[in-house]
């Protein structure tokens, strides 16, 4: 079964004059359990439109979005937030650490907004600080990290609290060829390891490292 | 999600501004320090004040002549009634018309100065009891004995004279038995007495005593006193007491109408209540002068929280795409601007307590008053209690512009 699905998928952005931009254009495809799927597109194609609207963050124009078998306009603001804490994880281009916080509580971050008992929380942080081969670095700040590793905090964040799926938005986008091949080659991991991936890019050879590549091109799939 | 983890994140979020945190509230620190100062003061003053009036003990009652006064000028009315008379003396001194009268003490004030040996000194002349005012502010004779009743019935021209007095006329001659002129009067001084310092309404140390009915008839040529200073048997009667004396005294002035009587019966307890009254609503208008500054400090608060707010959208972002609902972010922030405001508050409260503590060190000390340090619990939760209010209206505001960030936005601001 699908564990998210897409039809006709439209978003159209409307500015303050009502000047109206599409963005997306009917979409429509789906995505298994286990899958690790490469969203590309040239910037402007609508690939992070869509990938906010997957990952609960913005909603869609017009079509339908079905999560899990559900439909997520039954949920509300605040159950779409629970569900992005518990079932989604994010990991973005710019890392997106907390300044000042070292590397054991940006991790425990998403173990704040979430329902798992305080007694667990540690473990679980621990576990997801080891999977990305940072335990040295624990009590670390960001500032002391370099972009590799700082994007394998973000992975770890991401990980905690062990999501259904995984957004990853240009995790290679600000780092060197070098530190970007050891960031995919974790999130291949991961995939083996069961976690779906999902990956937007608007570089071609990260398609390499996935088993699936969906292209975007002025807001419709042009092959998947 | 629980308050624990809430409060978690607003000291992790505070924390990892720490030098800022610490500038915010410092608008806080001072206010809640003045107030503190002030408060702390003032019922040390409250108590001092209180305490010397109180050392006159609480049974003693004054009957002083005319109206009682409302304003400065009525003080001099006081001065110049002479409706107080030998009769009032003896009609109060019979138990039957006061039961709850032990002693009974009229006063004369006899202007003007002293001499001996052309050294002159300008004490203030009472003609009063001695042995009332021994027992009144607990002083007996340095040297040589008081007068008694009997030298007071003979209108004896004898005198007792206070510590400085004795100092500055005769030095380190022997006063006891030297004759001083009061009014080109000889008066024998029979005793001296002890050091005392300032005492509530009179410096006993600058005090020369001398029979009242001499000062009456011999020094000023008049047949009324000044005052009647008379004991109570227990401060539990002193009320009674007083009523008690009201009605003796209208009757034996004709009077019907109490607000035609010709006297005044002032108590301690009365002028405790008075002076207590007058000083704490000094230190609450000083406080609201300080709570001023606390309303800058809120606001100082607020402008920052919103710069923060702003400073950090992009976590705002973060946080709610893992997973934060616009609520937890909106408690997030007021929490971390009530955080702020309720530890400038404790800061102020000890920063303020210091302050007062090391001036009643200084009063005490320096000034050599009897100066008891108080920690006002009131204004302690009182301060914290605005503070902590001054953090949640003032972070209000901040807090919902944050919590209405967009995720999409906020993720996105650079």
């Amino acid at each position: 079964m699908a564990l998210l699905e897409v039809q006709n998928l439209t978003k159209i952005y409307k500015n303050d004059e009502g000047v109206e931009t599409p963005a997306l254009q009917g979409v429509s495809f789906e995505i298994k359990k286990g899958e690790f799927v490469a969203i590309m597109g040239a910037s402007g194609s609508g690939k992070s439109t869509l990938l906010h609207i997957l990952g609960f963050l913005d909603h869609q124009t017009d079509g339908e979005y079905r999560f899990d078998g559900r439909t997520i306009d039954e949920y509300s603001e605040t159950d779409l937030a629970h569900m992005r804490n518990e079932k989604l994880g994010f990991i973005f281009q710019a890392f997106n650490l907390l300044p000042r916080t070292s590397v054991l509580d940006n991790v425990k971050l998403p173990l704040l907004y979430s329902d798992i008992p305080e007694a667990e929380w540690n473990e679980k942080v621990v576990n997801a600080i080891e999977s990305v081969e940072l335990s040295h670095r624990m009590e670390h700040e960001p500032s002391q990290l370099s972009g590799g590793e700082k994007q394998r905090v973000a992975i770890a964040r991401a990980l905690v609290n062990n999501p259904q799926i995984i957004f990853a938005d240009e995790p290679t986008g600000n780092l060197d060829s070098k530190s970007g091949k050891a960031i995919l080659e974790i999130l291949q991991k991961l995939n083996k390891q069961g976690h779906t991936v999902v990956l937007i890019t608007h570089e071609t050879f990260i398609g390499e490292y996935t088993k699936r590549v969906i292209r975007l091109y002025d807001g419709k799939i042009i092959n998947s | 999600m629980k308050i624990s983890h809430t409060v978690k994140i607003s000291v992790i979020g505070l924390k990892a501004h720490g030098s800022r945190s610490a500038l915010t509230i410092l608008g806080i620190v001072i206010g809640i320090t003045a107030i503190m100062l002030i408060m702390s003061i003032g019922s040390g003053a409250e108590n001092l004040i209180v305490s010397q009036i109180g050392g006159m003990g609480v049974e003693t009652i004054a009957i002083r002549p005319g109206q009682e006064p409302t304003g400065p000028s009525d003080f001099a009315d006081t001065l110049f009634a002479d409706s107080l008379k030998e009769r009032d003396v003896e009609a109060l001194k019979k138990k039957s018309n006061v039961p709850g009268i032990v002693a009974v003490a009229p006063a004369v004030v006899v202007p003007g100065s002293i001499s001996w040996q052309g050294e002159v000194f300008r004490p203030m002349i009472m003609g009063w009891s001695a042995e009332f005012l021994g027992e009144m502010f607990d002083v007996y004779p340095a040297k040589g004995v008081f007068f008694d009743d009997i030298d007071i019935r003979q209108k004896a021209a004898v005198a007792v004279i206070g510590y400085d007095v004795d100092k500055e006329l005769f030095g380190e001659v022997n006063a006891i038995g030297e004759n001083i002129k009061i009014k080109n009067k000889n008066f024998r001084v029979v005793a001296v007495l002890p050091q005392k310092g300032q005492s509530a309404f009179m410096n006993i140390d600058e005090v020369v005593l001398i029979p009242p009915t001499t000062a009456q008839s011999y020094l000023l040529g008049i047949d009324h006193y000044h005052e009647i200073i008379v004991k109570a048997e227990s401060a539990e009667v002193v009320p009674r007491t007083k009523q008690d004396i009201e009605i003796t005294l209208r009757q034996l002035h004709n009077i019907d109408d109490p607000e035609k009587d010709d006297f005044f019966v002032v108590t301690q307890q009365g002028m405790v209540d008075q002076v207590s009254t007058i000083i704490q609503i000094l230190a609450l208008f000083l406080s609201s002068v300080a709570a001023v500054s606390l309303i800058v400090g809120g606001v100082g608060v607020m402008n920052i929280m919103l710069v923060s707010v702003t400073e950090r959208t992009r976590e705002i972002g973060l946080r709610k795409a893992l997973g934060a609902t616009n609520q937890d972010i909106l408690t997030q922030f007021l929490l971390e601007s009530i955080l702020l405001t309720v530890i400038g508050g404790v800061i102020g409260i000890v920063l303020g307590s210091l302050l007062a503590f090391i001036t009643s060190l200084v009063l005490s000390s320096v000034l050599d008053l009897d100066w008891a340090f108080t920690f006002p619990i009131s204004a302690a939760i009182l301060g914290m209690s605005v503070a902590a209010f001054a953090g949640l209206v003032f972070g209000i505001y901040p807090a919902r512009q944050a919590s209405k960030k967009s995720p999409i936005e906020a993720l996105r601001y650079e």
